[in-house]
């Protein structure tokens, strides 16, 4: 491999198709994108716009149709599935806007499950120790029904770092939260990213949030448009928007 | 490597304690443990009462098998002369086998009380006779106290009650029989194996058959039965009857109760088929509910499976993890059913204690070890964790294995409930296993290919017949539902849009609520059929031997007293000689047609005939015509036969036969053949001639009368003064039947109830199953403004509708499976139930509509936030 070792993640000329009933959808097109190791990274854009497929591929949890994706210098887009899994279990965390906790798991387990998976022998006290640093050491022993939305997604967070992942993924991950918790939560992540060193790359309507990044990158219809600076009130607006799109499409 | 072995085997275990904790297996733990319990509890329980049965209606004969004929088999092998069987070699495979012997010779003789005679039929009995049942026999004409007892001693006889007026003797008299003088010990109150035959069963006397010599009774030509009986477990018998049958010669019979034809062995054959075909419906039902549960768990366990595979877990751990997670899951539900299957048996077994017979409780041959708690014993045991085994397993795998299949992407994308890219083999295998493994267990059950086979494509041909038919009667009612209130509209809306999962829904519903009607309904039909063989004023004793001169006062009695009777027939003995011109004389042979129950005793040497105006009672023309409706003809001299012997002597209609009566003889056609209940307690003929035949002839006469106890006296008083004409009195023997039928029922109901647990299972796990389905529906509705009340009503309404729908689908197909099953397996008269269909439709609608509504209460409880909450 003749990558950066600074590169972390690399796409050339990604793309993504569907075929629905006979016709071909791109959902993703010509997605050059670079990210560095420690770097933080917010992608925006409209509602349907690509941001979750192209998160899913980066992440290693869906193929490209066209084009190669690097991760830590593995090529993920000629993995196999159970390679993946494996790279992700090396290098992953994520956070989803679900927060998909595993209900049947206590808070604890939930964020001891990486560890475990990565064969860590120390992976209870790991797990506290993290849940003591999201502010949740009381409700170790509880389950995702007995939380609420912002706890659960703090346990979330605990899980994602669990590992010291070298690249967090992010959809949303204040979507479903108000905003005195969305900043908590922000604060967390960042404070994580100081403390770890993780990359992160984080999928946001959030403009607060967005702008904590040190670099922002636009979809639109599927293309990558570089962004430094975004208009406060389309973004709000967009936000709502897309509330609502979900509301109706759940 | 071993650590992270140990690591999976953790997440197992602790997936199952916490799912177990909060109630989330609760459904298919119920299913597999209820399948392995009515395995359990059944193959062991109703094994038990079937032996039980067995053994109490096995006393019918007095033994499990009888060998029977009319010549001694020799004691050995004569070396000059071989023989296919001896005494010597029964007694040899006998002991070999563990099995007892008995034996015993009859016939009829004189026997003198100083200058009064009377004929009777003596008895020979061996020491360990009767085998099964009891001989009771009463020491004391006062004391009202009976004994069970085996062959009198030596010198002395124990006689029937009748015979003491007859021979106007005592208990310590003496009485002659032949060349030998015999002490009358004691009356006989009970004979087990006494005939159900109204026409030859003398009065009997029974001695020991050590005494049959010295009476010098047994000549060159005198006519004897010789029985040798035999009991022992079922497999020696099996045994014994596989090494016996190919030996035996024309003149030896072989059988047991089952092949007697009598309302006890009829009752008994249907009763085990209803046995083992609910049973089977039980074990179906279970295998639906896991099924049904598991799919279920598969959907649930989506997302964890999505999380653990984004988070990097291989393949294989997640394998390993829900195997393991399954495995233990199964073990678990396994235990459970056998100790629920275990209490079942004990409380059903004592809950029918009562009417067990005696015997279980005091025969130690086959239950040393009964007391107090019943031992299920090995088999059973097998069963019941194969059929755990295979349920949890073979009615699991598709949907565990599509769930470890599951792509991390549905932590993006959310729960895919089917997985998109299916081959066609996979589709076809999804229901392959199953379908293969319950025909494994149908056909283990049953061992009955052709009834496993038959149950298991009737049962893919209705579901698939279900499926069409309930969307298209989803469509009909979205369009009456358009015409009703809101709540309706709604209801049947959704109905209507979810018409895939929901006709999969409907079709265990419908299959639940079939199989339980059907269970019902057939109970109810045996139980009918088994209360119209012994209604309450059922015939219990006969008059035979009335003179002619002696009719009008039996009438005038029988009038007096008010007491139901049946006909008085005429009997004139005659012999059959010719069929249209060829002598048959031969061919109606002793042999063949001697010992064979209800009244056909006698049939070949001189037949039983009667005239009759009108057709009797439980008899039907099956081909030709009554005289009576045939005036031109009515003149002509005419004869109606009963079925069976016109199929045995090949006797078709048309055909004249020439009887001998006396000196006379007479010719006449046959004009119809009749089907004859044999079963009925009333006097029935081979041969029933039109009046002018046989009007003018001599004859005795012979009625069935149902005297109630307090009667009793009247009837003696009475026939006191006519002493020529016999009493042959049955109660004893109708008792002994009613309890028989009354232990078959209490079975039949105990199976009911577990048939009935397993159908509710199957309705509450599919209802569970559409949840998380509706939790987003109601969630959505909720937010655009649903009022509480308006989502109620309709969910319950969608349930009902449901419920209603499946009810009137279950009601169609069991009365056609009904209607099979009654006439191919049970040969019974088929019925139709249309009171039941409304029992269907109204307990289908309330029970899926109360069942839903708890399950949905939860979440219609629920603020709209916490629903948005738990569903985005
Ligand atoms: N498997 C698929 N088949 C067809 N269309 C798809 C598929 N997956 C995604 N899409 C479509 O691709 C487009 C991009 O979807 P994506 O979820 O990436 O958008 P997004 O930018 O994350 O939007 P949002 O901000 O609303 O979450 C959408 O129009 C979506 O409907
Ligand atoms: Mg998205």
């Amino acid at each position: 491999m003749n990558l950066n070792s600074e590169i972390i993640l690399k796409t050339q000329l990604l793309a993504k198709h569907v075929m629905l009933e006979d016709k071909q959808l791109t959902l993703l097109q010509d997605i050059n994108l670079a990210v560095s190791t420690g770097e933080t990274i917010a992608i925006v854009g409209s509602s349907g716009s690509g941001k979750t497929t192209l998160l899913s591929i980066l992440a290693g949890l869906d193929l490209p149709s066209y084009g190669e994706v690097y991760l830590k210098n593995k090529p993920l887009h000629q993995l196999n599935e159970e390679q993946r899994s494996q790279v992700r279990a090396d290098h992953v965390g994520f956070i989803f806007q679900q927060f998909l906790l595993i209900s049947s798991l206590t808070a604890l387990e939930n964020v001891m499950l990486p560890a475990e998976l990565a064969n860590d022998d120390n992976a209870k006290q790991q797990a506290l120790d993290l849940l003591a640093q999201v502010g949740l050491s009381e409700r170790a022993n509880h389950f995702p029904a007995q939380l609420s939305g912002g706890e659960q997604q703090r346990v979330a967070i605990a899980r994602a770092f669990i590992t010291k992942p070298d690249i967090l993924f992010a959809d949303e991950p204040t979507g479903n939260l108000d905003k005195y918790t969305s900043t908590h939560i922000a604060d967390l992540l960042f404070d994580l990213n100081k403390q770890f060193g993780t990359t992160l790359v984080l999928v946001t309507h959030d403009l607060i949030l967005a702008q904590r990044c040190q670099r922002r990158v636009e979809m639109q219809g599927g293309r990558l448009i570089n962004k430094q600076h975004l208009d406060h009130t389309k973004s709000e607006q967009l936000n709502t928007d897309t509330k609502i799109i979900q509301a109706e499409n759940v | 490597m071993s650590f992270f072995m140990a690591n999976w085997v953790k997440q197992s275990i602790r997936l199952l304690k916490h799912e177990l904790k909060r109630g989330e297996l609760t459904i298919i733990v119920l299913a597999i443990a209820l399948g392995v319990a009515s395995v359990f509890s059944l193959a062991g329980f109703s094994g038990k009462i079937k032996q039980a049965l067995l053994n109490e209606s096995t006393s019918f004969i007095a033994a499990d098998r009888v060998l029977q004929t009319s010549r001694k088999i020799a004691l050995q092998d004569n070396i000059t002369q071989p023989i296919a069987l001896s005494r010597d070699a029964i007694t040899h495979k006998s002991q070999q086998l563990n099995i007892n012997q008995a034996q015993q010779v009859l016939m009829s003789s004189m026997v003198f009380a100083g200058d009064v005679m009377a004929l009777v039929e003596i008895q020979a009995i061996s020491s360990s006779y009767p085998l099964r049942g009891e001989l009771l026999v009463n020491y004391s004409i006062n004391a009202n106290e009976l004994t069970a007892a085996n062959a009198p001693e030596l010198g002395t006889v124990f006689i029937e009650e009748k015979l003491l007026s007859l021979l106007e003797v005592a208990i310590g008299d003496v009485i002659d029989i032949g060349e030998s003088s015999f002490v009358i010990k004691a009356v006989a109150k009970q004979i087990p194996d006494a005939s159900f035959s109204v026409f030859t069963s003398g009065v009997k006397v029974i001695i020991n058959i050590a005494d049959l010599d010295k009476t010098q009774l047994v000549q060159p030509g005198s006519r004897l039965t010789y029985k040798y009986l035999f009991s022992g477990d079922v497999d020696a018998i099996k045994a014994l009857t596989a090494w016996l049958e190919p030996k035996l010669n024309d003149s030896q019979r072989w059988f047991d109760i089952q092949s007697k034809q009598s309302p006890l062995a009829n009752a008994l054959n249907k009763a085990e088929k209803y046995l083992s075909l609910a049973s089977l419906l039980g074990i179906i039902l279970a295998a639906v509910a896991v099924s049904v549960a598991s799919r279920r768990y598969a959907q649930r366990h989506q997302s964890s499976v999505g999380v653990y595979k984004a988070m990097g877990a291989s393949l294989s751990h997640i394998r390993k993890l829900y195997y393991l997670h399954w495995s233990l899951l199964s073990v678990f539900s396994i235990t459970l059913g056998l100790l629920v299957g275990y209490i079942l048996a004990q409380l059903g077994f004592y809950a029918i204690q009562d009417y067990l017979p005696v015997q279980l409780t005091m025969n130690s041959v086959n239950n040393s070890n009964f007391s107090g708690l019943i031992t299920l014993g090995f088999y059973p045991l097998i069963m019941a964790v194969f059929t755990g085994l295979l349920c949890a397993l073979a009615f699991a795998i598709t949907p565990l294995q599509e769930l470890i299949a599951t792509s991390p992407l549905v932590v993006i994308r959310g729960v895919n409930l089917k997985p998109s890219n299916q081959k066609f083999r996979d589709r076809v295998g999804q229901f392959l296993i199953p379908l293969l493994a319950l025909l494994l267990l149908l056909f283990v059950f049953s061992s009955d290919l052709m009834l496993s086979v038959s149950l298991l494509i009737g049962g893919v041909i209705v579901s698939t017949l279900l499926l069409v038919f309930g969307r298209l009667l989803m469509r009909l009612s979205r369009n009456i539902g358009s015409k009703a209130g809101a709540s309706w509209h709604l209801a049947l809306a959704n109905l209507q849009r979810r018409a895939h999962a929901n006709s999969v829904q409907l079709v265990s519903f419908t299959i639940a609520i079939k199989l339980l009607l059907m269970i019902i309904v057939l109970r109810g039909a045996l139980l009918n059929e088994w209360q119209a063989q012994l209604p309450e004023q059922t015939p219990n004793v006969f008059l035979v031997n009335i003179a002619q001169s002696q009719v009008d006062h039996v009438e005038q009695f029988i009038e007096q007293q008010s007491i139901i009777a049946s006909d008085i027939y005429a009997v004139i003995r005659g012999r059959l000689t010719a069929i249209n011109s060829d002598k048959i004389a031969k061919e109606v042979s002793k042999e063949q047609t001697d010992g064979s129950d209800n009244g056909r005793k006698g049939v070949g040497r001189e037949l039983n005939l009667t005239w009759r105006e009108d057709l009797p009672k439980e008899n039907n023309v099956v081909q030709g015509k009554w005289w009576q409706n045939d005036l031109i003809d009515a003149n002509k001299p005419q004869v109606s036969i009963e079925q069976t012997l016109a199929k045995r002597l090949d006797i078709k209609l048309g055909d004249s036969l020439t009887f001998q009566l006396g000196s006379e003889v007479i010719t006449v056609d046959v004009s119809s053949i009749r089907e004859v209940n044999w079963q009925s307690m009333q006097p029935n003929f081979y041969m029933i001639f039109n009046p002018q035949v046989l009007a003018d002839y001599p004859a005795s006469y012979i009625s069935s009368l149902y005297v109630s106890a307090d009667k009793k006296v009247q009837l003696q008083n009475f026939l006191s003064a006519y002493p020529t004409i016999s009493v042959i009195d049955v109660d004893v023997m109708i008792a002994q039947l009613r309890k028989v039928i009354e232990q078959v029922s209490k079975a039949v109901e105990f199976i009911l109830v577990l048939v009935v647990f397993a159908g509710c299972l199957v309705l509450v796990a599919q209802v569970q199953a559409s949840m998380e389905e509706r939790e987003r529906e109601i969630a959505i509705l909720r937010t655009i403004g649903a009022k509480g009340a308006l989502l109620r009503n309709s969910i319950l309404l969608e349930f009902v509708a449901l419920g209603a729908i499946a009810g009137l689908m279950a009601s169609v197909a069991m009365e056609l499976t009904v209607y099979l099953l009654q006439s191919y397996l049970f040969k019974m008269q088929t019925s139709f139930h249309f009171e039941y269909w409304l029992l269907g439709i109204v307990a289908g609608a309330s029970f899926v509509g109360v069942v839903g509504l708890l399950s949905c209460w939860r979440l219609l409880n629920m603020s709209s936030v916490t629903l948005i909450r738990r569903t985005m």
